[in-house]
């Protein structure tokens, strides 16, 4: 039943969704958000989901996209094809946003490719450097003090960090870092922030840190 | 085949006056024929280093704006006649030069000199960005200090990002004895960091004082300890007309544990 609510298909650039013609905007909302919670294989961190633009008001379509940003999902709506009938409210929005669809859609098209990109950076970053992205990010060499690291997904560092990583910046709690040798100044893993103790040890294996329990954990991996 | 090497550190009195007047020197010494740029506009020491002060007509600003052709500004040094320094002005800042124009001197300083040394203001500005703009190596100088060793990790980057690819570490003003004792950064801590092929390690010395005062850069002493620290880095530059030189480690340092423990 809760099946039709909402049809979700798979297209080149992310997930489509269709919802069911007489469904209304509550139903919608709470089927998603079960879906969600579900922790389905279809929602992973970083997948682009677009919604019909003209299904809802400007109101809702916000709630939705706050939605799927807390999983991590990017949300982005779409002028449907086939064309509704909209009621007074939304065509007055239509018509507000009609212009700026083009822009959006460019814009769009840019950000799909980041979210299913992995940042590769193969050189060291040194003090002053900054890498930030939606996506993931390797780097094959060192991350010194000073330089930072702001990642929408996880962060892999084939080296030793030293500076300021943060993992799932846009909210994802289950992006992780992992480093060589981990003694960064700062991680932070989406809300979270932990600082390096002021007398630190050097271990002398790879480490993860992920978030546990509401709290950053750090604990040895094999590499 | 001339070369242009621009001495530079991020941080401010580490030494690349010092080691600029010294490497100088060295070259000169050694026979080549060399021009020192001082970039340090509005604060030039270089000429003090080498006593040239009173020497000086026409500086790098008079040359860059066209009113007297390089060789008229050109200092030659007192005691080498292939040694010569391009002082910069007193008065003026470091806006009066842009990177163009730095970089068209130089290609007309490389038809006469061998090697032409552009000492590099401290700072990441606008002085850092003219100074490096011609150069074809990079020498980072820097000191067993936490905020040098920062500092020349961001130097670094900043001359990645300027397509310099060749970079030389020089390390100056080492303690041995601290060094030893764990309080000063060794130079694996250093290397740690800043992973740069270094080319010299300078002990610091008290001669290095009493010479920049006298106007006379220490690699002429013989009895310097930072003075035959220059002088073999001056034999490493040379040396590398062969690409990829490794930097003799042992040697150098088992000599100057030696002294030191005397």
């Amino acid at each position: 039943m809760s099946e039709d609510i909402v049809k979700i298909k798979g297209s080149k650039s992310g997930l489509q969704l269709s919802f069911a013609e007489d469904a209304s905007y509550e139903v919608i909302r709470d089927d998603i958000q079960e879906k969600l919670a579900s922790g389905s294989g279809f929602f992973l961190r970083g997948t682009l989901v677009q919604i019909p633009r003209d299904v809802f008001t400007t109101s809702e379509r916000e709630e939705l996209q706050k939605l799927f940003h807390e999983h991590g999902l990017i949300c982005r709506t779409l002028s449907s094809d086939t064309e509704r009938t909209p009621s007074a409210q939304v065509r007055k929005d239509v018509r507000q946003e009609q212009q700026e669809i083009r822009a959006e859609s460019a814009r769009m098209q840019a950000e799909t490719q980041k979210a299913q990109e992995m940042v590769v950076v193969n050189r060291t970053l040194r003090g002053g450097q900054e890498i930030r992205t939606e996506s993931s990010v390797m780097v094959c060499g060192n991350v010194n003090p000073g330089a930072q690291i702001i990642a929408g997904g996880s962060i892999d560092i084939r080296g030793t960090c030293r500076g300021m990583v943060h993992a799932g910046a846009f909210g994802d709690n289950t992006a992780f870092i992992i480093a060589d040798h981990l003694v960064p100044t700062q991680i932070r893993i989406s809300n979270l922030i932990a600082r390096s103790p002021d007398q630190m040890e050097m271990a002398d294996r790879a480490e993860r840190a992920s978030v546990k329990n509401g709290q950053i954990v750090i604990e040895p991996i094999e590499r | 085949m001339s070369e242009i090497y621009v001495i530079t550190s991020g941080k401010g009195g580490v030494g690349k006056t010092t080691t600029t007047a010294n490497l100088g020197m060295g070259l000169a010494m050694r026979g080549k024929k060399v021009v020192l740029v001082d970039t340090d506009t509005g604060l030039r020491n270089l000429d003090l280093l080498l006593g040239l002060e009173n020497r000086i007509m026409y500086d790098l600003i008079d040359v860059t704006e066209g009113r007297v052709a390089y060789k008229k500004a050109l200092v030659r040094h007192k005691k080498f006649d292939n040694l010569f320094l391009l002082p910069t002005s007193q008065v003026k800042d470091k806006m009066s030069v842009n990177p163009e124009q730095l970089v068209k001197l130089c290609d007309d300083l490389r038809r006469e000199f061998d090697y032409i040394l552009i000492d590099c203001p401290a700072g990441i500005e606008q002085g850092f960005k003219t100074a490096i703009a011609a150069a074809d190596v990079a020498l980072v100088v820097t000191m067993p200090e936490i905020s040098a060793v920062r500092d020349a990790d961001k130097i670094i980057g900043e001359l990645g990002r300027a397509d310099k690819e060749n970079i030389k570490l020089i390390v100056n003003r080492i303690r041995p004895q601290m060094v030893e004792s764990g309080d000063m950064l060794n130079m694996e801590d250093i290397n740690d960091i800043l992973s740069l092929d270094c080319i010299g390690q300078v002990p610091d010395d008290l001669t290095v004082v009493t010479s920049t005062n006298k106007g006379e850069p220490c690699i002429t002493m013989e009895d310097s300890q930072a003075g035959q620290a220059y002088r073999n880095i001056v034999g490493r530059i040379m040396g590398e007309d062969i690409p990829f030189m490794e930097f003799p480690k042992e040697g150098f340092w088992a000599r100057l544990k030696h002294v030191f423990s005397k």
